[in-house]
């Protein structure tokens, strides 16, 4: 039987567009001091150190070398990620499978990005197949806008949607003293950005921020003798796509994106039947202002065609029924490799109440995190209170 | 007063500058060479589910079964319709030639005539109320003398 695991250290950055005053490493040991002492444990205790970020945004390869004075890895065990967006919580779930195999009963998790280095959408332009898709790739954006017009041509959810969406975000994002963009914004703001890529205009869309996150995770044992708040990390699921995520659908064919899978199968072996019910609150990997609505029906929170109706209603704001991304989500902060463990730290810090001014009104059990990245994968944690 | 001297935050400036040549293996490079050599986009089938894949691939991600070979490929488009596209108001730094997007730019993702498969290529229309997802498109390719057996083979795709 594998061992439980639990988050018993939260530490993250504040998250701004540029930090020139520190390097990578100096920045990374912000966060990982701070889960220490959240954890009130020091490297000593540490067994293992996970790290990742996406290389090409640094322009510096196998950085891990150089960063080993700041992340405290020296004589451990660990490993690298470097999986797109979805680096952060595939952090975390490698964390878990450390301590859950008994082979290490203290584990560190570090994500972290500086997007002040390079052009962030040219280097996500290279993630595409170089001969046939990347000269019509614009980063990130491109599927971004792709999935928007299509999310709206299939379900009737209309641009004025997605500004509700943004405006909720920023005003979580308000809230929250470590998120990057925090200004308060109408819809009728939102609807007025800057076009970039049409339909999207630059509210739609995530910022490029500078920013690391650090959790200590620990085993069922350990947890309880150190921690007065452990959130437990109930299941986890990886799921990977067709190279373009399965993003339309033919006659004869049936729509299932990785999303579909992830959510489906984490619940059923959860026995969870009404995930928005039985969950409080979701801290999902929301790049774009349409895609937090395709990707909560996509994981089997609402009916297909449903979640913007949902926004409308207000069932997805910091004090509804099913809050979504409180601390203003990656749509507000987008430090890329460390948006995914963002997430989960932000959905521990609801469970635990610690949230502060962005904490949600209701008690939260049960939370879900969420990754996503062009690597085509999917990432889905779900969080609890209690280790059963 | 106490003087506060600010030191300057150093940066270091850097370019990578760096070629690459991909290899386009042996499914990519037909599809490419069938693009210069009869102006015709291919696609195959898995026998298994039935599903295509264009440009043609060796293995069914779903079945884990072979894709039909070559023989068997069918030619696919060259007019289509429009299931979803964007245009690119905002110029970005294109990585592979280093040099800035021309703007605007519009893309399309085109569901080629004779089966179901999608490409994504450029749009001749670059006025987003022109554009309509379901709207009839067609592949415009450059004259056969000029084709090098890439992707640009293609010019874009117009309505019709």
């Amino acid at each position: 039987m594998p061992q439980r695991v639990a988050i018993v250290g939260i530490g993250q950055t504040r998250h701004t567009s540029r930090r020139p005053d520190v390097n990578d490493g100096e920045l990374i040991n912000e966060a990982v001091s701070a889960a220490l002492a959240d954890a009130q444990l020091t490297m000593k205790d540490i067994e293992a150190v996970i790290i990742g970020n996406m290389e090409f945004f640094e322009g510096h390869h196998l950085n891990d070398a150089m960063l080993i004075d700041y992340t405290g890895a020296r004589g451990k065990a660990g490993l690298k990620m470097n999986t797109g967006g979805t680096v952060g919580t595939m952090e975390v779930i490698s964390g878990c499978y450390h301590v859950a195999s008994g082979l290490f009963d203290t584990c560190l998790v570090i994500g972290w990005e500086k997007h002040d280095e390079a052009s962030t959408t040219s280097c996500i332009t290279t993630i595409t197949d170089p001969a046939v898709d990347r000269p019509y790739a614009v980063g990130a954006l491109s599927g971004l806008a792709i999935i928007s017009m299509n999310y709206m041509t299939r379900t009737g959810c209309k641009v004025e949607h997605a500004a509700m969406v943004r405006a909720q975000a920023s005003e979580n994002a308000s809230r929250n003293p470590n998120a990057h963009v925090r200004d308060r914004l109408s819809v009728e703001d939102v609807l007025k950005g800057r076009m970039v890529l049409y339909p999207l205009n630059l509210y739609f869309l995530c910022p490029t921020s500078v920013g690391a996150c650090a959790l200590v995770l620990a085993s069922e044992t350990k947890a309880k003798k150190i921690s007065r708040k452990p959130v437990w990390i109930r299941d986890h699921i990886t799921v990977h796509s067709d190279y373009s995520g399965a993003l339309f659908t033919f006659p004869g064919e049936t729509r299932e994106t990785s999303h579909m899978v992830a959510g489906r199968k984490i619940f059923q072996r959860n026995h969870i039947t009404k995930p928005i019910r039985e969950i409080q609150v979701f801290e999902l990997y929301d790049p774009c202002a349409f895609l937090q609505m395709s990707w909560l029906e996509d994981f089997g929170i609402c009916d297909q065609g449903e979640a913007w109706k949902l926004v409308e209603k207000g069932v997805t704001a910091r004090e509804g029924e099913f809050p979504v991304c409180p601390s203003g989500g990656v749509l507000c902060t987008n430090a890329i490799g460390d948006s995914g463990t963002l997430r989960v730290a932000e959905a521990a810090l609801q469970i635990r109440g610690d949230a502060g001014e962005h904490q949600v009104t209701r008690d939260v059990k049960a939370a879900l995190a969420s990754g996503y990245g062009g690597s085509y994968w999917t990432d889905l944690l779900l969080l609890s209170k209690t280790p059963d | 007063m106490q003087q506060k001297t600010t030191d300057e935050l150093i940066t270091q400036e850097m370019l990578l500058k760096i070629p690459y040549r991909w290899a386009a293996g042996e499914h990519i490079g037909e599809f490419l060479r069938e693009l210069r050599r009869s102006g015709k986009i291919y696609a195959n089938k898995c026998p298994k589910c039935g599903r295509f894949r264009c440009p043609p691939a060796p293995v069914c991600s779903r079945c884990h079964t072979k894709m039909e070979e070559r023989e068997k490929w069918v030619h696919v488009g060259p007019k289509g319709t429009l299931l979803s596209f964007f245009v690119a108001e905002q110029s970005f730094l294109v990585p592979t030639t280093g040099d800035m997007l021309e703007v605007p730019f519009s893309v399309g993702v085109i569901w080629l005539d004779g089966a179901p498969v999608a490409l994504w290529h450029q749009l001749e229309e670059t006025n987003p109320d022109k554009i309509k997802v379901g709207m009839r498109v067609e592949a415009v390719f450059k004259p056969k003398e000029q084709r090098q057996a890439n992707i640009f083979d293609i010019l874009h795709f117009k309505a019709i």
